[in-house]
């Protein structure tokens, strides 16, 4: 059983990859607005779809369609705050995770009469499947999923830590008020985060269809599994999301591999309650206690 | 000629309070179907409702009963839950005579408690075994059961393609829990114990810990039991990217227009039991004219049990000759020897009409049929 670890490890890491970098959308909109977004699984079906449209449809070569889909994504990210986040924004989280649940619903079920309930196929970024080395098969495809994620953590981190606009941004999210007297323009950095997470999750959308497919399912799919990887990680932290989603697929991928295969998932929740229980700040995360 | 008063009260009383089934001749006879039309197999409910809706034309040309035929549609959502709520608000509607029910076995399963209380017939395409032989008088199949799917894998595999060492994988549902254990005991009567019984969840998202085990197993065959396309497409791909190319015979899902669709290159050369082949007989043949010329695609399995279904419930009515539940069935159990889509039908006191399979070859993404096995005894 020993040969198929090294197999093993990339498989969990690529799938781990996937689950981070939807993650990373949950971050963003938790970091910069407070807002728990049920509707980012949606963010990356639509993002798969807008592919499938401008790719098949309208004959756009791949790699013009891939920054034109990303770009329609943030178009859609701004209308998404305007119409979920904005009428609500000043009733608390409650009424504003809910609503982000009845979107993410409106969204599947517009899709599927707009585009019909047939499956499509999305073409990776390489031609080649991938390639192996040392008996490993590497899906080439899953190698652009862990250069993306890592790529899209650094971005992510130094747009936060590194610039004005986070640093705005972050001051929005922790008291709206007080960025407002500041002379921050509160709405227009939370129109910017909502049309970056729609952009970013539009991105792991593209990038995770010629795995997964691409279906009016596929953003419920993952995005439960990205939620989990935020908690693990360590709720609205970065570095966080991208560990807690690669601990979630090599765990799983492990799991099914070494303990039972129809239990999968239940080992991946079973981390999650884990991590409820012991450390429920996660991985990263500060103590609410201590943040207040 | 003298009517009595007896009879006069008798007669009105059946028209305005008494049995729905009592024919008023210018309303149809409404058919009660559960498809899915939301959720993971919606693509799949589309192409039941076309196959369906051929056979509605078909039995209109001259009618039930000196009635059309008209069918109403209720959404499953791809759940159980969904199935038992469709289900009830068909039932609601007395004047529905009989069925058409899931090709999912495990959303029949949870249906057949109310279908029995309901007591009228209903056409399944679910092909668990135990669906027809659990009791329940009220449930009719439309496509061979997995005791037949899984004698024929084993048969072809073993007798054909000789191989002994079988690894098999299957969904841990209703449908592919009991199509694994069908093709497990199939091959046991032939002496055979798989070196791999390997089950896994529906909606997966990662099939390398199922490849590798198969890769692991050393088996030289592989026998599966997928229920959703897109599982199977994911398993394909990564099964020929993790080195494996051992000769693989699926259950009719391989044979699926969307699964060929979506695993494209990584299907190439595996055999399927298919339940509906166009090249199989004239009658398929004819069947998958006709749905290519209404829909400019290829049939397959999952619009031609719904044809069947509509066309011999059509016949088991008129048959009947009335609309009573308990004649209907009678009316269905009597057919032998009905040319269908899917094959010859006799039905068995059970009620199961069939009990064959079609092996075809994906040939580079054309499918071939092969042969036809029909299981004795």
């Amino acid at each position: 059983m020993i040969e198929i670890v090294p197999q093993l490890l990339f498989t969990g890491l690529g799938i781990g990859a996937i689950y981070a970098l939807v993650a990373l959308g949950f971050v963003l909109l938790i970091r910069a607005a407070s807002v728990v977004n049920f509707a980012q699984g949606e963010f990356s079906m639509l993002g798969a779809y807008a592919m499938v449209v401008l790719t098949a449809g309208l004959g756009v070569p791949y790699f013009l369609a891939l920054p034109l889909a990303v770009v329609v994504m943030a178009g859609f990210g701004v209308v998404f705050a305007y119409t979920t986040y904005w009428p609500l924004r000043h009733r608390g989280q409650l009424p504003v995770i809910i609503s982000t649940i009845g979107a993410s619903i409106f969204l599947a079920n517009i899709v599927l009469v707009l585009y019909g309930p047939s499956p499509a196929v999305l073409p990776g970024l390489f031609d080649d499947a991938g390639f192996e080395v040392g008996g490993v098969f590497m899906d080439g495809q899953f190698i652009a999923i862990i250069v993306a994620a890592t790529a899209l953590v650094l971005l992510q981190f130094l747009i936060f830590e590194k610039t004005l606009l986070g640093k705005k941004l972050q001051a929005t999210s922790q008291d709206k008020e007080m960025a407002s007297l500041l002379g921050i323009p509160v709405a227009i950095m939370i129109l910017i985060t909502f049309a970056y997470s729609a952009a970013l999750g539009g991105l792991a959308g593209i990038l995770v269809a010629p795995v997964l497919f691409v279906s009016v399912g596929m953003g419920a799919l993952i995005s439960l599994k990205a939620f989990a990887a935020n908690i693990i990680g360590g709720f609205g932290n970065i570095p966080g999301a991208i560990i807690g989603g690669l601990a979630l697929g090599v765990v799983e991928t492990f799991g099914a591999a070494f303990i039972s295969v129809p239990y999968k998932d239940a080992i991946a929740f079973a981390l999650l309650l884990a991590f409820l229980l012991v450390r429920p700040q996660g991985l990263f995360g500060e103590k609410i206690a201590e943040k207040a | 000629m003298s009517v009595s008063r007896r009879g006069v009260v008798v007669g009105v009383a059946a028209g305005v309070l008494g049995a729905p089934w009592v024919a008023r001749a210018a309303d149809p006879v409404r058919i009660g179907c559960v498809f899915p039309s939301t959720g993971p197999a919606a693509e799949a409910g589309k192409l039941q409702r076309q196959g369906a809706d051929l056979a509605l034309a078909m039995v209109n040309e001259k009618g039930v009963l000196g009635r059309p035929m008209e069918l109403v549609v209720e959404d499953d959502q791809t759940t159980n839950p969904g199935a038992v709520l469709a289900f009830s608000r068909l039932t609601s509607q007395a004047e529905i005579p009989a069925f058409i029910g899931s090709i999912r076995s495990t959303q029949v399963h949870a249906m057949a408690p109310d279908v029995l209380k309901t007591g009228k017939p209903m056409m399944i395409g679910g092909t668990d075994p135990t669906l027809t032989h659990m009791g329940n008088r009220w449930l009719f199949r439309c496509r061979p059961n997995d005791s037949f799917s899984g004698k024929v894998i084993a048969q072809y595999g073993v007798e054909d393609l000789k191989k002994q060492k079988w690894a098999v994988v299957y969904s841990t549902d209703a449908f592919g829990t009991n199509g694994g254990k069908a093709l497990e005991s199939s091959l046991k009567e032939r002496g055979i114990t798989p070196v791999l019984m390997q089950g896994y969840t529906n909606q997966a998202s990662d099939f390398s810990a199922v490849v590798l085990a198969v890769r692991s197993s050393g088996a030289d065959i592989l026998g599966t039991y997928f229920t959703f396309e897109g599982d199977l497409g994911i398993f394909a791909r990564q099964l020929r990217q993790l080195g494996v190319r051992i000769p693989w015979v699926g259950s009719p899902s391989i044979t699926n227009t969307t699964a060929l669709n979506l695993a494209g290159a990584a299907l190439y050369g595996t055999y399927g039991v298919a339940d509906y082949t166009a090249d199989a007989t004239p009658a398929s043949k004819a069947f998958g004219d006709k749905y290519q010329a209404a829909h400019k695609a290829v049939a397959d399995g999952q619009s031609s049990w719904t044809f069947d279904a509509v066309n011999l419930l059509g016949r088991a009515i008129n048959d009947a000759g009335s609309l009573e539940p308990e004649k209907i069935r009678s009316a269905i159990l009597a057919i032998k020897g009905y040319n269908g889509a899917e094959g010859e039908y006799n039905f068995d006191e059970n009620g199961d009409g069939l009990r064959g399979y079609n092996i075809i070859k994906n040939d580079g993404g054309k499918i071939v049929f092969d042969r036809r096995i029909d299981v004795k005894g």
